[in-house]
């Protein structure tokens, strides 16, 4: 009995130095805190990485989307935090800043997996504080405009020239506006959340504007652009309350005419919009001005408290390597340059992918700060107080860039 | 120790046991809470201290950054006009029902018992139906508000900073009308049928039996009913995610929403604490009130 057991032992060892983990007799926990169920990555990813590897045993907890942030605050504070956690790319800085999430540089240099170039970007800036590299980008997206070529062909507009700049758009929201039909020229999401800033500060970054300058004379002219948008109700007022999830519904039941989101969007409309729609990107404020869009989506991260660095790290290794599989299985895009997307024999779905994969390469991150939920609050309140008329859009602006002027230092 | 054990099972020992075991109860359950509540807004509180009890003592800092954000007082404002807005709607309809019940009508008491669903409905459900019955463009509120020739244009409901808190209100009070009326209902059967038979027999009118009997009669539980409705009110915060989100530029945003907001979307735990112990404050003069006022009630 004993004979054996010893046996056992040297056998277990024996497979432990043939394979990777320096601890097989007893397996190693891994727990992964991330919002996506079953029909996205994660879940998925991290239930494939536990059956492929037997000495580690993965504990995957699903958190509402809402609590990600403030959930892996109270439990790194009491020391009960995850070993992984996919945590959204403006709160990555915050973290990351505080010595919260563990330094990959290191790990990523040396890796045969992971490799840094292959990043856009955006995302890799997301992970990125104090030019270390703090995580791994999950997924991407950005926002392009839809819109709706039926509805231009009715109007005399060529669906073949979309608009291209602000002025061109205005110009088409005001002729595809048709309120007799129930038809507004645009819709978009100037709410008071994320939502709002994710959608707004493209347009000041597109005039050399940003987050720690919000105020410049482009970014007036974009929020006046909003204002006009509103006043003429070539947008419906609500969107100043509606999330860009509702705003786009509002275009695929006919009833907005274009609308900018994201490519979270595809599915949906495929299934829901009864006409022909198409992705342009977002337009700029003048023929040959620079682009930038937004950047959404989660990064992967490992916490500095984790006893198994190791092995966690394999976890994001096995992740990164499936990252093909992101879009033609679950219809999210990899954060990454050099992956193919296949055809998904939808014409306009693979046309509107081309689209956003383009306006991926112009994704700027929000931040990346510490404080950035404060700073975006300011965006935020600048935005409302300008398009219900408490402001002008100059005036407004100015109390936003003081406000982050003082949180900024 | 026979005696000790004779006062525990029968005696003094057992009465302290039956004042100690709610008592720790409550110290654990509401008074450690409030009090750490209490000392984090005159703490420095950054989002990984959030364990730790031991933490940069600032005074009075929280509060006087918090007073002297613009949105403050706005805000104070919006929370006491939602307050009793919420709790005179709910009241005076709910009264009016109830009163209409206690007519006894076939069916009465099992309509009645229908009207408690909008209760038990969670409000974030409540919330989802009244944003999408208060919609600008297709909602049904403007419909049938146009229908009726009310309005002529659509009213947006949330997204009109001078309609936004209103549309919170409306939601509110249909949320919370039907309890109040089953309250009241309890309260108007409890009084004698006698005093009614009596009143009628000297001449008095419905009017008159209504301000003389009913009212009197009914002092308790309007009282009850009245400061269970600031509680219930202040902490409605589930109609206000769902609907407005606090917008637009805060004109729906009250105390409760904004603490959550401050807390736990901008991560500033010792102002949204701070809020809250001003939440407290309010409500601690309301229940002094309250209890004052019904004390020295003379009762016949």
């Amino acid at each position: 009995m004993k004979t054996s057991a010893i046996l056992g032992a040297v056998f277990y060892a024996g497979v432990a130095t043939l394979g990777m983990a320096a601890h097989a007799a007893d397996p190693v926990t891994i727990t992964i805190w991330c919002q996506d169920d079953e029909r996205q990555p994660g879940l998925n990813l991290a239930k494939e990485f536990g059956e492929k590897n037997p000495d580690i045993k993965v504990v995957y907890r699903q958190i509402h989307f809402d609590d990600v942030a403030s959930e892996a605050m109270r439990a790194y504070s009491t020391g009960q935090a995850p070993d992984i956690i996919a945590i959204d790319n403006p709160e990555h800085a915050l973290f990351a800043s505080h010595g919260v999430f563990l330094d990959l540089t290191d790990r990523i240099a040396s890796s045969q997996v992971i490799h840094k170039e292959d990043y856009f970007p955006g995302p890799l800036a997301s992970v990125t504080w104090d030019s270390k590299i703090y995580g791994v980008p999950k997924a991407t997206n950005t926002i392009a405009l839809y819109y709706n070529a039926d509805m231009f062909k009715a109007k005399g507009l060529d669906p073949d020239k979309p608009p291209q700049t602000w002025d061109e758009l205005v110009d088409a929201a005001r002729k595809l506006n048709d309120p007799a039909n129930n038809v507004y020229g645009i819709a978009f999401s100037a709410k008071a959340s994320e939502e709002g800033t994710f959608q707004f500060l493209p347009w000041a970054q597109m005039t050399g504007g940003g987050f720690d300058k919000i105020n410049t004379e482009g970014a007036v002219r974009a929020l006046t652009i909003w204002k006009t948008l509103l006043d003429e109700k070539l947008a419906s007022p609500d969107t100043l309350t509606r999330g860009q999830w509702d705003s786009t519904g509002t275009f695929n039941s006919g009833n907005a005419a274009m609308v900018i989101s994201g490519p979270w969007e595809l599915n949906r409309m495929s299934e829901e919009a009864k006409f022909d729609w198409r992705v342009t990107l977002m337009p700029v404020p003048e023929v040959g001005a620079p682009r930038s869009s937004a950047m959404g989506d989660f990064n992967w991260a490992i916490f500095k408290s984790s006893k198994h660095p190791d092995e966690a790290f394999k976890a994001l290794e096995y992740f990164v390597s499936q990252d093909p599989r992101v879009f033609p299985d679950w219809g999210q895009l990899a954060a990454r340059a050099n992956i193919e997307i296949p055809t998904t024999g939808d014409a306009k779905k693979d046309a509107a992918v081309k689209v956003f994969m383009e306006q991926l390469k112009y994704a700027q991150p929000r931040g990346p700060h510490p404080d950035w939920m404060k700073i975006s609050k300011a965006i935020q309140g600048a935005i409302q107080s300008a398009l219900t008329g408490q402001a002008s859009p100059k005036d407004a602006l100015d109390q936003a860039a003081a406000t982050i002027q003082g949180i900024l230092g | 120790m026979r005696r000790l054990y004779s006062s525990l099972v029968d005696g003094r020992g057992f009465d302290l046991c039956l004042i100690g075991v709610p008592l720790v109860f409550l110290l654990l359950l509401s008074g450690v809470p409030l009090a750490y509540n209490v000392v984090m807004s005159f703490q420095a509180v950054d989002m990984f201290s959030l364990g730790s009890f031991v933490r940069p003592w600032v005074g009075f800092d929280n509060y006087r950054q918090l007073i002297a954000q613009p949105e403050f007082w706005p805000i104070m404002g919006h929370t006491a006009t939602f307050l009793i807005a919420s709790i005179a709607g709910q009241f005076l309809i709910g009264f009016a029902l109830a009163l209409f019940f206690w007519v006894n009508f076939p069916g009465a008491s099992w309509l009645r018992g229908l009207f408690l669903v909008s209760w038990v409905m969670p409000g974030l459900v409540v919330g989802a139906v009244w944003n999408w019955l208060l919609s600008g463009d297709f909602g049904v509120f403007n419909f049938v508000l146009h229908q009726l020739h009310i309005i002529s244009g659509n009213v947006f409901w949330r997204s009109d900073p001078a309609f936004a808190l209103w549309s919170v209100v409306i939601a509110n009070i249909w949320l919370g009308t039907s309890f109040n009326m089953i309250m009241l209902s309890v309260g108007l059967s409890s009084i004698p049928a006698d005093l009614y038979e009596a009143a009628e027999l000297d001449g008095a009118g419905a009017l008159f039996r209504f301000w003389t009997i009913t009212l009197p009669m009914m002092r308790s539980t309007i009282g009850a009913l009245i400061s269970l409705g600031l509680i219930f009110t202040l902490q409605q915060f589930d109609l206000f995610a769902a609907i407005t989100a606090g917008g637009p530029n805060n004109a729906s945003n009250v105390a409760q929403y904004w603490a959550w907001d401050l807390s736990f979307k901008q991560y500033d735990f010792a102002k949204g604490a701070a809020i809250s112990v001003i939440m407290i404050a309010v409500v601690m003069v309301a229940s002094v009130y309250y209890v004052r006022s019904t004390r020295h009630e003379v009762r016949g």
